[in-house]
């Protein structure tokens, strides 16, 4: 069963007098442990898609199937839990909790998830570890740099084992060394323990590793590239 | 939640700290105020009840609402006997005032001469200490106690002779009846120095022109809140006595107990407009410190947080910013009113030594008094109004869209 099944998605906003067509009729399909880029140019609705796959936004028409389930049909707590329970999210910067410690940001999914406490700090110690956090775990955000922020953003939205992790253009507020050791990760953990991927991205070193890059042009799907 | 809601507050502590201050400081207000009250008001009320009243009064029917002085008891003795072996803890005193002239060789001036117990009086007014020349009443039939202003007027100093004149009980003739001053008091008020004189009963009865009567007989018990249920008992008592009314402290004084309500009342809302501008300040914290977070709120919800929960949050830290800033007032309040209570307020320099409010002369060092059961409300209440100003910020962060709210910088 595929993870996403998009067809015939549209997304239009309405500002003020103008209607902006964000996707005009997107065709997509995410399989299990795919570790798929998003392309395209600025304003080509990556964003958008991301959005609409991760439950965060509701489409305008079209189908729309997330983890076998049809996101129309579900009520707004129901995307929440879905959210919660099923996937997992990378934003561009600034998405920890100030004030919350390493360790807090990465299980406060788990915390929300209803996990017990010492499963869950055992949880969260070995996906910090994973993602090379080891001994960081006390650190406020604050007290971090901006990969290992990232780090900590990518072990939170690991650590609740997600159906898919999606991100949204995780590298781009990175230097160059660090983009790529980021990168190096998602790509480990994709490959050793078989989480779904998909990225938005202009970055050409994770269209680099991906192993599927689809290309937006103008709310629609252009090219669909499998390596 | 809690830890996440404490560690938020603290995030811009400045901010949070002028909040719990300023509410530590209005509360702390409204504890001083709340205690000075209590005792102002527990002073009025023990001066005015033991001076003008007492908690149980027994008067001829009508003189409450008339107050003639012609309107007397006719049974003064055996009244008194009888509350005397009902109440052996209270102080029994029977009232019998004049109203005539009072005259020497140089002068004369009106008066109110009051006949009472001089033994049983002194134990509830202070008047007797006040006495600064000679003595107090002795039983001396022929005895007057006057103020140093009418002193003065009649140009007559101790044991001086001076004669009561008046008109009582209904007589066409005017009464008079010699007295020789045995003591001089000073209270500080001008009513009083200037027109009260103090005769022992017998002697006011004599001047009346009739025997064994009073306008009233009141009873002083210990503890006043038995004023009530010692009323209605006194009233079974003296069932069998026609003509008479039987009345409790708030019945006798209605107008007294009126004035405290109205200014409990008005006293209250002051404090609550103290409060308002208190939560107003909190409020705003708390709105600030959600609207900064819009971003952070957002991703928060992308992640699964549902919007109750967030809600939840808000008013977390509202709640914890009232118990902090009302705990803190409680302290600081009951501190700054510890000397009001112990030393009191001296405001002589202002007011002399005696001030008058609705008719009762007190003592112008104005003691506080804690009053726990309105400084706990108070300080509850506190806590709810920081609390409620978190309620419309926790209903703004509840409406927000995840999306929306990351767009948010
Ligand atoms: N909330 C919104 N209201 C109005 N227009 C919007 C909104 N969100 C996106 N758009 C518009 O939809 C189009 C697609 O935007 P989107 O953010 O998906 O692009 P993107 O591919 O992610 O671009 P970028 O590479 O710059 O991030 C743009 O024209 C954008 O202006
Ligand atoms: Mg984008």
């Amino acid at each position: 069963m595929s993870i996403v099944h998009v067809s015939d998605l549209h997304r239009e906003y309405q500002q003020g007098a103008v209607t902006v067509k964000a996707l005009r009729g997107v065709d997509l399909t995410i399989e299990p442990g795919e570790f798929t880029a998003l392309m395209g140019p600025s304003g080509s609705g990556k964003t958008t898609l991301l959005n609409m796959i991760g439950a965060l936004d509701r489409p305008t028409s079209g189908k729309l199937l997330v983890d076998g389930k049809d996101l129309a049909s579900l009520s707004s707590s129901q995307l929440s839990d879905l959210r919660l329970h099923r996937l997992g999210f990378i934003f561009q910067s600034y998405n920890l909790i100030p004030v919350l410690s390493a360790l807090e940001n990465a299980e406060f999914v788990l915390q929300l998830q209803g996990m017990a406490r010492d499963e869950r700090r055992k949880r969260v110690r070995e996906t910090l570890a994973q993602v090379g956090l080891a001994g960081m775990e006390d650190r406020r955000p604050g007290e971090l740099s901006g990969g290992q922020q990232q780090r900590v953003a990518v072990a939170r939205a690991i650590a609740g084992k997600p159906a898919l992790v999606l991100a949204d253009e995780p590298t781009a507020n990175l230097d160059s060394a660090t983009a790529q050791g980021l990168i190096e990760l998602m790509e480990k953990l994709n490959h050793e323990h078989g989480i779904t991927f998909l990225f938005a991205t202009h970055d050409p070193r994770v269209m680099e590793a991906a192993h599927r890059v689809v290309r937006m042009v103008d709310g629609k799907v252009a090219e669909d590239l499998r390596k | 939640m809690v830890v996440l809601a404490m560690r938020n507050l603290f995030r811009n502590t400045r901010r949070t700290l002028i909040t719990v201050l300023a509410i530590t400081f209005g509360l702390a207000m409204v504890h001083l105020t709340i205690t000075l009250q209590t005792g102002s008001y527990a002073d009025l009320i023990r001066t005015g009840v033991s001076s003008m009243a007492g908690h149980v009064v027994v008067q001829a029917k009508g003189y409450q609402e008339e107050k003639d002085g012609d309107l007397v008891l006719t049974r003064t003795a055996e009244i008194s006997q009888r509350l005397a072996k009902a109440f052996p803890e209270g102080t029994i005193a029977p009232r019998l005032v004049l109203g005539g002239l009072i005259t020497s060789p140089r002068g004369s001036v009106g008066a109110a001469v009051s006949g009472i117990d001089g033994a049983a009086e002194a134990k509830l007014q202070e008047i007797d200490e006040h006495v600064v020349q000679g003595t107090w009443l002795t039983g001396d039939a022929r005895g007057i106690v006057i103020g140093r202003d009418m002193a003065d007027a009649l140009q007559v100093g101790f044991g001086d002779k001076v004669v009561y004149m008046g008109q009582h009980g209904g007589a066409t003739e005017v009464s008079s009846r010699l007295f020789r001053v045995i003591g001089i008091f000073r209270m500080g008020n001008a009513d009083l120095d200037g027109f009260v004189a103090f005769v022992d009963l017998p002697a006011a009865q004599e001047a009346f022109g009739q025997p064994d009567v009073a306008n009233q007989v009141t009873v002083h018990l210990p503890d006043p809140n038995r004023s009530p249920a010692a009323a209605a008992e006194a009233r079974t008592l003296l069932a069998d006595i026609d003509g008479i009314e039987v009345l409790d402290w708030k019945q006798a004084l209605p107008e007294l107990f009126a004035l405290i309500e109205v200014d409990k009342t008005s006293g209250d809302v002051m404090l609550f407009l103290l409060g308002a501008i208190v939560a107003m300040g909190a409020l705003n914290t708390v709105l600030m410190a959600a609207l900064e977070r819009t971003r952070e709120f957002g991703v928060m919800l992308a992640l699964g947080l549902r919007p109750q929960q967030l809600a939840r949050l808000i008013l977390t830290e509202g709640l914890l910013l009232g118990l902090m800033g009302a705990g803190l007032g409680l302290v600081v309040g009951t501190a700054l009113s510890w000397p009001l209570v112990h030393y009191g307020l001296d405001y002589s320099a202002y007011m002399g030594d005696t001030y008058e409010t609705a008719g009762v002369v007190l003592s112008s060092v104005i003691k506080g008094r804690f009053n726990p059961l309105r400084m706990t409300t108070y300080t509850i209440a506190a806590t709810f109004m920081t609390a409620a100003a978190a309620i419309y910020p926790a209903v703004q962060v509840a409406r927000l869209q995840p999306v929306e709210a990351m767009r948010h910088t």
